[in-house]
């Protein structure tokens, strides 16, 4: 080592930093233990995205969506801070369900690693929280609207609901005092405790080490029969290596494979779109984050009478539960071989993350207004009378709500293609006074009889049309 | 009794202290949004009551708020509904599922929700989704002519 390589060791106490975290034996795990290693990094680039955005930003109704503009249309290369924050955010919320799966797998909150799983747990909810206070800070209209829903939520909590909306927003009214505590809570608050809790988890990964391989395969009961197997495997040449090469390059690769993928979707797709500025005035269609869209769809998919009280009664029993877990699960295995329970339940969990998804991406419930009328396929004309209806179709609302011959929204059926065949004297019926449960309105003294026998003219006619 | 059994103890009373007499304060600052009370009516102008008419859906826009510094976003559209001369109806935007705004459906002439399918006719009824409630109505007052609206006597998040 050259002489001031020694003397910066020496002086800035670095050996035996370097001799407890880089020079050390460790238990060789797979290449999958790396998504720690990798919300590592995405932290780093949040925190160093998030540094940079704040020298521009501003935390006023007045400013901040003008701010966040100029970040990403004039500042010089703003939009690729943005757009790497953006992305970093919403993968470091994929990586964490899949540390979080893969810790329920593994059983990594078993003996000796409760505390490490404790500190997890609580950074697994700041996360959340930063993942929905930092869109609301574009305060466009999908941040006002996420707000608006999450004071919705927090209003039924019982005894403290209002209070728990005043204390969000500040006030009776969204307004500055909104923009600054969330801007505080994202910016400062809990960015201090996550990187606190982030540094006290990894020094607890590093006194307990990962779930090795020999803990998968036997049965361990205590902490110190974990403490002589895990020994054991660090010395071995079969089952442990350094940390540092050996460890760091797998776990590294894992991490640098996230970050390309950052790179590439910061690049190529770019930072999100913004909608228009925050008001309660303008007509939109607001929408949550992808990385929200599971629960929303589990909200949508709950039957009404649940709904409300499962909207803030599941995160406060999912965080009880997850605290709770090393106490509950006191079996002495670990790992996926004859744990059922634990793999049936990360698998139902991760299989209903993504079909939730997909549901709300769909929204099959939705309709919204649509006053184009369907398209007539091409090498297809309609006769005067039938026209007219395919007009009067959409002025009626009928294209809110269904197709005809594959164009349209899907909320109705499409009326070219009905699952059951309806006479036209039985259509017009329908259509008058549909029948109870229905989500349709009645037309009955809505509708004059020539243009609801126009509106059939076109239905009629548009059965023969061929499928898209 | 022992010098370092009692500097340990000074210790840990000390710190009590400290941290009380900080934090306590901390807490009620941190907290005092929550110390205000509801306020009287907040009657704001919709515009002349001739302006909507009878038996038909009318958007209209509540003006800005106070300007200063804290920009409270009070502009916000609601719908007026007259269903008869004497009858004047404000429906808030919020759908009271989750607070999502409504769209008006001139054609079928329901109310839609864009977040999880809620449907409401025109009088307020729900007809479809997951709502529980009807539409929320702010209070409504004519005052010369002129039709009004209570912004406080619908909660915050409505």
């Amino acid at each position: 080592m050259p002489g001031w390589k020694a003397w910066a060791a020496d002086r800035f106490g670095l050996k035996p930093i370097a001799d407890n975290v880089l020079h050390r034996r460790v238990a060789r795990g797979p290449w999958y233990y790396g998504d720690g290693a990798t919300l590592t990094l995405l932290l780093g680039v949040l925190v160093l995205t998030g540094a940079l955005m704040t020298l521009t930003y501003s935390p006023h109704p007045d400013a901040a969506y003008e701010s966040v503009r100029h970040i990403t249309y004039t500042q010089t290369l703003g939009w690729f801070v943005r757009a790497l924050h953006y992305w970093s955010a919403g993968l470091m919320v994929v990586v964490l369900f899949w540390h979080l799966f893969r810790q329920l797998l593994v059983a990594g909150y078993k003996p000796p690693r409760e505390g490490t799983w404790l500190v997890g747990v609580l950074m697994f909810f700041l996360v959340l929280v930063m993942s929905l206070t930092g869109y609301v800070l574009r305060w466009d209209q999908r941040a006002i609207y996420a707000l608006r829903v999450a004071t919705v939520i927090f209003d039924r909590i019982p005894w403290i609901g209002d209070e728990l909306v005043l204390l969000v927003q500040g006030g009776p009214h969204v307004g500055a005092l909104t923009a600054a505590r969330l801007y505080a809570v994202h910016v400062v608050i809990v960015p201090l405790l996550l990187l606190g809790l982030a540094a006290f988890h990894v020094y607890l990964v590093i006194l307990h080490g990962v779930t090795s391989r020999l803990e998968r395969e036997r049965p361990v009961r205590t902490a110190e029969e974990q403490r002589a197997l895990y020994k054991q495997q660090e010395r071995s040449e079969r089952h442990g290596e350094w940390f540092y090469p050996e460890t760091m390059v797998r776990s590294g690769r894992f991490a640098l494979v996230v970050l390309l993928l950052v790179l590439g979707l910061a690049v190529f797709a770019g930072p999100r779109e913004l909608m228009s500025e925050a008001d309660f005035v303008t007509e939109s269609r607001p929408a949550e984050e992808w990385w929200w869209s599971w629960y929303s769809g589990l909200v949508g998919l709950l039957p009404p009478a649940i709904a409300p009280t499962f909207e803030w009664l599941f995160p406060i029993l999912l965080f009880l539960l997850l605290v709770l877990l090393p106490f509950i699960d006191r079996s002495p295995r670990r790992g996926i071989r004859r744990r059922p329970v634990a793999v049936a339940i990360v698998l139902i969990c991760a299989v209903s993350l993504v079909a939730l998804t997909d549901l709300r991406r769909r929204s099959p419930w939705n309709a919204w207004p649509r006053q184009t009328p369907p398209e007539v396929p091409a090498g297809y004309s309609l006769p005067p009378r039938a026209e007219e209806g395919r007009t009067l179709f959409a002025r009626y609302g009928c294209s809110t709500c269904h197709a005809v011959a594959g164009d349209g929204p899907s909320f109705g059926p499409d009326l070219a293609r009905l699952p059951v065949p309806y006479s036209r004297d039985a259509m017009r019926d329908f259509i008058l006074r549909p029948s109870p449960g229905a989500a349709m309105p009645a037309y009955a003294e809505r509708i004059t009889d020539e243009h609801l026998e126009r509106i059939l003219d076109y239905i009629h006619l548009a059965q023969t049309f061929p499928r898209r | 009794m022992d010098r370092r059994v009692w500097f340990k103890r000074l210790i840990k009373g000390a710190t009590a202290a400290v941290t009380a007499a900080l934090g306590v304060p901390a807490v009620i600052a941190a907290l005092s949004p929550v110390l205000q009370r509801r306020r009287g009516p907040d009657w704001r102008p919709l515009g002349p009551l001739d302006r909507f008419q009878i038996g038909s859906m009318t958007r209209a826009e509540v003006g800005a708020g106070p300007d200063d510094w804290t920009r409270p976003l009070v502009a916000r559209a609601v719908y007026v509904w007259r269903p008869g001369p004497d009858d004047v109806v404000v429906y808030s935007r919020a759908c009271t599922d989750l607070g999502c705004p409504l769209a008006w459906d001139d054609g079928s002439g329901w109310f839609l929700c864009p977040c999880h399918g809620g449907m409401f006719a025109a009088d307020g009824q729900r007809v479809a989704g997951p709502p529980a409630r009807s539409m929320d109505r702010y209070a409504v007052r004519v005052s010369e002519g002129v039709l009004e609206i209570d912004l406080n006597s619908l909660p915050p998040v409505a």
